[in-house]
């Protein structure tokens, strides 16, 4: 049995400690906004926040995160800080296929989390692990721009 | 039965080490693109005196299970060792991955595991019975073949706390973000007096293991950059002899042409 916080919420888990977080929260808390892309840490389209850090939930074995926090787009979506970034995303038109998005607004969370003033410079280093499969970068570079401004002080 | 394990101190680590054999986990990265549900893993990710950073008098002590972000963080970790951490792969891979588990993976690519080999790093090496300090030099036996032993685990990186000032570093990938390095290099030089007192080079990505001869930077100890000029052609010619690169992705000639291209950027941004 592993325990950890999910969202919030403190929970178990019945899987085999091998198994990718990925897998276990897709599977088994039918979490689904975590994407599997490459499973190699190569796309982004997996990432968590895992006790504060942004990381591919497909290089993550269950059994390193006993007693962790791991939050995902399921959760963060019920929060101001992610009302404020969807705003920014929807005003500066960062819209893209779906896949790469929840990684990329949780990439873009842990920008913001960590410096409330991102340089653009900042930005394009937060989200290199973020790969885009459909359009680019500058609209969501400049939408965490936007969310720095409109939210300031959330962050 | 396959059965994986999660430690919370050294000593719980260590006597798990001792008993089953199992695959040490730190950051997880390296070992999870190849997943294997048949594996035991020794989870360390959260053994604290494994993530430590700390200075003694003679050297900085990196706790093996340090991330990366972690490492960027510290105060105490010198520069060259921030420059090649900073181009490892993305930011959520570097709040992952471990120095050690870089180390252990036993590549010739690892781009921190090249800084380590041009600072002379020492390795601290644990079971629960005793402990050694082996020079890295020595851990590495060939490509993916380490000096660990079955009970031993990784514990801290030794670095010696002068002479790594003075440095020169390049990575040569195909991209800036999540690229593994074609080729990479070091260089230190530490002068004293108008002399040279140390000049350390290692070269990854480029063989089995990273090619470091202290035998041949030797040839510029105790020599002003005037008199290292006079044995320049020597040098340069002892390391076209000592690299023999591996075809990978890259080819081999390529490889080597860069190899000497950066080492003699090295000597001329020094004035050699």
């Amino acid at each position: 049995m592993i325990n950890f916080i999910l969202n919030g919420e403190q929970v178990s888990s019945n899987s085999n400690q091998n198994e990718r977080l990925l897998d276990v929260l897709r599977d088994e808390f039918r979490l689904t906004g975590a994407k599997c892309g490459c499973k190699e840490g190569e796309c982004g389209a997996c990432s968590v926040i895992l006790d504060g850090k942004l990381v591919n939930s497909c290089m993550v074995a269950m059994g390193s995160i006993e007693d962790s926090t791991v939050t995902t787009i399921e959760g963060y979506s019920k929060t101001r800080r992610f009302q404020i970034l969807s705003e920014a995303y929807a005003a500066v038109s960062a819209v893209q296929c779906g896949f790469c998005i929840p990684g990329m607004m949780l990439a873009s969370e842990c920008i913001l989390a960590e410096n409330p003033n991102p340089s653009e410079e900042d930005i394009r280093r937060g989200i290199s692990g973020n790969l885009c499969r459909c359009t680019g970068y500058n609209a969501i570079v400049e939408a965490v721009g936007t969310a720095a401004k409109e939210g300031k002080g959330l962050w | 039965m396959v059965k994986s394990y999660f430690a919370k101190s050294l000593e719980e680590a260590l006597e798990i080490r001792g008993r089953e054999s199992v695959i040490p986990y730190a950051g997880g990265t390296d070992l999870m693109i190849e997943a294997d549900d048949q594996a035991s893993y020794l989870f360390l990710n959260k053994v604290p005196e494994l993530k430590e950073i700390k200075a003694d008098a003679e050297y900085i002590r990196i706790g093996a299970a340090s991330t990366y972000a972690e490492i960027l963080q510290s105060q105490l970790i010198p520069q060259i060792l921030k420059d090649a951490v900073i181009e490892i792969a993305a930011p959520a891979i570097r709040n992952l991955g471990t120095a050690g588990g870089n180390i252990c993976n036993g590549s010739a690519k690892g781009d921190s595991v090249l800084i380590f080999f041009a600072a002379d790093a020492k390795l601290r090496l644990v079971t629960s019975k005793g402990e050694r300090i082996l020079p890295i030099k020595d851990f590495y036996l060939g490509r993916k073949k380490l000096a660990l032993q079955k009970d031993e685990l990784l514990v801290e990186i030794l670095l010696k706390k002068t002479g790594l000032d003075h440095y020169y570093y390049k990575k040569i990938g195909a991209r800036n973000a999540l690229a593994i390095s074609r080729v990479s290099f070091a260089g230190l030089l530490d002068m004293k007096d108008g002399k040279i007192i140390n000049c350390a080079t290692a070269f990854g990505a480029v063989s089995d293991v990273v090619i470091r001869r202290p035998d041949i930077d030797e040839m510029l100890a105790g020599k002003t950059t005037d008199e290292a000029k006079t044995v320049k052609d020597a040098y340069l010619e002892a390391f076209d002899e000592a690299i023999v690169p591996i075809r990978g992705r890259v080819s081999a000639e390529y490889r080597k042409s860069v190899c000497m291209n950066l080492l003699r950027d090295f000597l001329e941004s020094n004035g050699i």
